[in-house]
């Protein structure tokens, strides 16, 4: 596809050893090549000094100005449960913000939304309310969409292992990208064994009471993969495809948790094997 | 490192005929006109880029060579070297509107080196490498860089 002309593109920051520092959405602004290029990145705001920080040592003496946009509000515009959502009535909507946009991710997010502060989202999307952050979180859990440092660890998460490919966030056509030599090696020898994966718990745990990595083990005791974050009685685990079908386990402190784990609808029909 | 493209962009420069390949280094003298006060250094090659036999052999005349440092590569950052003229360059930067360059000279050979490259490379050595598949001028052994690609253009950095 002709990436210039998207306005949402999803992507990670790599290091050099091809481990996940920051995972990105890239907005354009500007409307045709011949202007300057004016693009907005959206981040985890834990990190946004380190990312600025990251990108102004590769900038040198390019004349690019990075800066935060303190005075932008970011929604992601989540399909309700009615039927009858469509993105046609939504595409209508653009003109009254700054980015109206399908998430580039997957179908399954939705749209971005990109607005001034205080602006009135009613009078942007009709028929539309605002719902809880968590509520976002826990959609993004149950179809194993991972979000954010705690989703993706910077210098442990691998982007073939969370699905970067599954989300459109890379191109393996491109030129020389910091991360390359391993990411373009396991893409080329075809085999990835562990990924990223939605778990459902048969109750809902305590927020951190599941300690980071934690051992997943299957019935015979065998280890299946490790936790990665989660809310209430969903997740996200880096298991192995193998085990995807069986039914899983946990120890916290001692007491034996069990879960099971989903393909996501959204992967493509090749994907689990 | 792995570069897939079929050469790593910035990559240097060809000058014919070669003088045979001498060994590496004798210390530098090091000039700095055009340069503002920096930082004082206590060891005195630290912020220097040294010259090695081979490139004071190959430039000649008013010429001098530039080393420069930007973004990209497969490592992060590559070098760029550029044979030139005029010290003061066009593209003005900063808030005085000067470039401000360090210059480095061995027996009449010189080579200039933006303050905001010197920062990647000070305590480099440039060499004139004379291979069966190219001669460039190469950076050498450089402390401020980490892992580097295997065809020496891109690298990446300590701090």
């Amino acid at each position: 596809g002709d990436a210039a002309l998207r306005r949402a593109l999803y992507a990670h920051v790599l290091n050099v050893q091809g481990r996940c520092l920051y995972d990105l959405i890239l907005y354009r602004l500007h409307e045709s090549p011949e202007e300057e290029p004016h693009i907005l990145l959206e981040c985890d705001s834990s990190v946004l000094d380190a990312i600025q920080k990251h990108l102004k040592l590769y900038k040198i003496r390019r004349k690019v100005n990075i800066a935060p946009c303190l005075d932008l509000s970011l929604w992601a515009v989540v399909p309700g449960e009615q039927a009858g959502d469509t993105g046609g009535s939504l595409a209508q909507c653009a003109d009254q913000a700054l980015i109206l946009t399908p998430d580039p991710r997957t179908e399954v997010m939705g749209w971005r939304l990109i607005t001034k502060k205080g602006v009135n989202l009613s009078a942007i999307i009709p028929e539309s309310h605002i719902g809880n952050i968590q509520d976002y979180h826990r959609h993004r859990y149950k179809q194993g969409i991972p979000e954010g440092v705690e989703d993706l660890p910077p210098g442990v998460a691998l982007p073939l292992e969370s699905n970067l490919a599954y989300m459109n966030g890379i191109s393996f056509t491109k030129g020389c990208y910091i991360g390359q030599e391993l990411t373009a090696r396991t893409h080329h020898m075809g085999v990835i064994r562990k990924r990223l994966l939605p778990v459902h718990f048969s109750a809902p745990l305590p927020k951190n009471s599941i300690p980071v990595g934690a051992e997943i083990l299957t019935e015979s005791g065998k280890s299946a993969g490790k936790f990665r974050a989660g809310s209430g009685e969903l997740g996200i685990a880096l298991l192995r495809l193998a085990n995807t079908n069986e039914p899983l386990c946990l120890n916290i402190a001692g007491d034996k948790v069990k879960l099971t784990a989903s393909i996501p609808e959204w992967w493509p029909k090749t994907a689990g094997k | 490192s792995w570069c897939p493209a079929p050469l790593c962009g910035g990559r240097a420069l060809l000058r014919s005929p070669p003088a045979p390949a001498c060994p590496l280094g004798s210390p530098l003298r090091c000039a700095s006109s055009f340069s503002q006060p920096g930082p004082t250094e206590n060891d005195p090659s630290e912020g220097q880029v040294l010259l090695s036999e081979s490139c004071v052999k190959i430039t000649e005349g008013s010429e001098f060579l530039r080393l420069q440092v930007e973004g990209g590569g497969c490592s992060g950052f590559q070098y760029k070297f550029s044979l030139d003229t005029v010290i003061n360059p066009d593209d003005r930067q900063g808030q005085r509107g000067v470039v401000v360059v360090r210059v480095f000279e061995q027996g009449g050979a010189r080579v200039v080196v933006d303050v905001d490259s010197l920062a990647f490379v000070k305590g480099s050595m440039v060499d004139f490498s004379q291979e069966l598949i190219r001669s460039s001028f190469q950076v050498v052994s450089n402390p401020q860089a980490e892992k580097g690609c295997s065809c020496g253009t891109s690298f990446s950095v300590k701090f």
